[in-house]
């Protein structure tokens, strides 16, 4: 292990740490949108966590996975806004 | 310590402190308006910052282009997803959270 | 108890429906023996004796709505239920004219409260409402939306779109798909192509809307270059502010929604700008309708900044040139937070 892979690494459980911290606001809500913005932001670390992993282990190719975990995150999001008020006019 | 890995550990450390930032916000703001306030600014920079990371560590190569592409990508679904989600929320009629409410709550 | 009488304006609206039933309801509800005017205001001009098709689709829908409420109320006779046709002594052709037939009908009948439909929109284009309510608000009639559920509205997807759209489109999935395979091997070329083929002739003429133009195209790219550093900064600073806020013990926040106009004038630069508002200083955009901006803010720093108007005068920097830079900023062009109006009260007050 080198110490770029220890820093990276180290960067990835503080990542982690805060998005089950985040979980609170999930389960808590009180209102749907909470929980969206909640698992937003989870998905937007999950993503950093991914790129960070491949980078310490240095496996290139799992950023593709994190670019396509960002397009689902982003599709969640307005996915959810959508249907919540299903008027069609959110975006 | 080389200076990559200096560059490296700050950015790290910037991505991760913003991305405590959005967590602390999002345990301790009021309402969904500002809630969304901190998950959409200081995570996007703290992914951001995270992402930066990334990209030096892989140098001049494929994988940062497309760390930089992740970049690009966040700065510009972030803050949409952000918008949908508070306009769905005052499509429903939550009211915004004011300083006046304090004593009510 | 002219108090409990209800006006509400009737055309043929898919939810037309469901605010008879609502308006029902709550007649049904109320104590005294309250009247119910639907009001249908014709737009053409009927002259005597001649029986225009609106008149009669009019008379029509009204003896409808008159069997709708029969129906909702069943044996209930606590509510008397009223019709009428008004405005065909003359042409209405905007909000104001249909608010001032409306106010001329609740004056001679004594009503007060006017219940609206908020599909109700006879004009046919966008958007009726929010000036009819107004109107009539300022009239001294009580306004209501009636509360009932809109079906999905939806506008044209596909819109009119030239080779310039088609191009701009294949290139830009094109260098995408080479990107992420990372190589120039025939295969991926050629795979490559077939995907950019295929995605653009499905989306084509909806992704993308207006003419291309290379030349202003390139020019704006430029511009967006000189952009993108500034906003970077901007967005540092915000997060720095707002990490300052969050963390500080106190939490000192001040929370408010400000509205106003934005300079600028297509769906592009709308929604840079908008994009560019949430990333920054505590402020979020809420709702764009058009032009008008609905921002929340998280504190009145952010709010005084946002309405100065540094990021609208470099959004319209990027698309419309250094001309455009000129123009007033929102706190010239006169929006206003609740911070100055509350100061203007308390200045009138001292």
């Amino acid at each position: 292990m080198t110490l770029l892979a220890d820093i990276l690494l180290g960067g990835a459980a503080a990542f982690i740490v805060l998005s089950l911290v985040v979980v609170y606001r999930v389960v808590r809500g009180p209102t749907m949108q909470d929980r969206v913005v909640a698992v937003n932001a989870i998905g937007t670390n999950i993503v950093v966590i991914i790129a960070l992993v491949a980078a310490a282990t240095g496996n290139p190719s799992a950023l593709d996975i994190a670019i396509v975990y960002a397009l689902l995150n982003f599709l969640m999001s307005i996915a959810i806004s959508k249907f919540t008020v299903e008027r069609g006019g959110v975006l | 310590m080389t200076p990559r890995e200096l560059a490296v550990l700050a950015l790290v450390a910037g991505g991760a402190f913003f991305a405590f930032v959005a967590a602390v916000g999002l345990l301790r703001l009021p309402d969904v308006y500002t809630r969304t306030h901190g998950a959409s600014k200081s995570d996007t920079l703290g992914a951001g910052l995270a992402l930066a990371a990334v990209a030096v560590t892989f140098g001049f190569d494929l994988s940062s282009v497309k760390a930089a592409l992740l970049v690009l990508f966040m700065f510009i679904t972030n803050p949409t997803a952000a918008h949908a989600i508070t306009r769905a929320a005052a499509d429903q009629g939550i009211e915004p959270w004011t300083t006046d409410e304090e004593g009510e709550e | 108890m002219a108090a409990d009488d209800l006006l509400v304006p009737v055309d043929d609206s898919v939810t037309l429906r469901k605010t008879v039933a609502y308006v029902a309801e709550r007649a049904a509800d109320a104590d005294g023996r309250p009247t119910l005017h639907f009001v249908y205001p014709v737009s053409e001009r009927v002259d005597t004796g001649d029986e225009g098709s609106e008149a009669a689709s009019a008379a029509d829908l009204l003896e409808r709505v008159e069997v709708w409420v029969e129906e909702d109320l069943g044996d209930d006779d606590s509510v008397a239920v009223e019709t009428a046709v008004v405005g065909q002594t003359e042409y209405l052709f905007n909000p104001g004219d249909y608010a001032d037939v409306l106010v001329e009908y609740a004056r001679r009948n004594g009503v007060e409260t006017v219940v609206v439909d908020p599909e109700y929109n006879p004009l046919g284009m966008a958007p009726l409402l929010p000036p009819l309510e107004r109107e009539l608000e300022s009239a001294g009639l009580t306004v209501e939306l009636a509360p009932v559920e809109r079906p999905t509205r939806r506008g044209p997807l596909t819109r009119t779109a030239g080779v310039g759209q088609f191009v701009v489109l294949f290139c830009s999935t094109y260098a995408f798909y080479l990107l992420v395979s990372g190589t120039l091997s025939p295969f991926d070329l050629a795979t490559g192509a077939v995907t950019a083929t295929v995605v653009s002739a499905i989306l084509w003429r909806i992704a993308t809307r207006g003419e291309v133009e290379l030349g202003k195209l390139g020019g704006r790219l430029a511009r967006f270059a000189l952009y993108v550093p500034y906003l970077l900064w901007e967005i540092v600073k915000a997060n720095i502010d707002i990490a300052r806020v969050v963390l500080h013990p106190d939490l000192p926040i001040d929370p408010q929604l400000v509205e106003f106009d934005a300079a600028v004038w297509s769906e592009l630069p709308a929604t840079t700008l908008a994009n560019s508002i949430t990333l920054t200083p505590g402020t979020l955009t809420v709702d764009v309708t058009q032009r008008h901006f609905t921002v929340h803010s998280l504190t009145p720093g952010a709010r005084e900044d946002l309405l100065a108007g540094g990021l609208e005068r470099a959004v319209r920097f990027v698309f419309y040139g250094r001309r455009a830079m000129r123009l007033a900023t929102p706190a010239e062009r006169g929006a206003r937070t609740d911070d100055a109006d509350a100061a203007d009260e308390a200045g009138e007050n001292e």
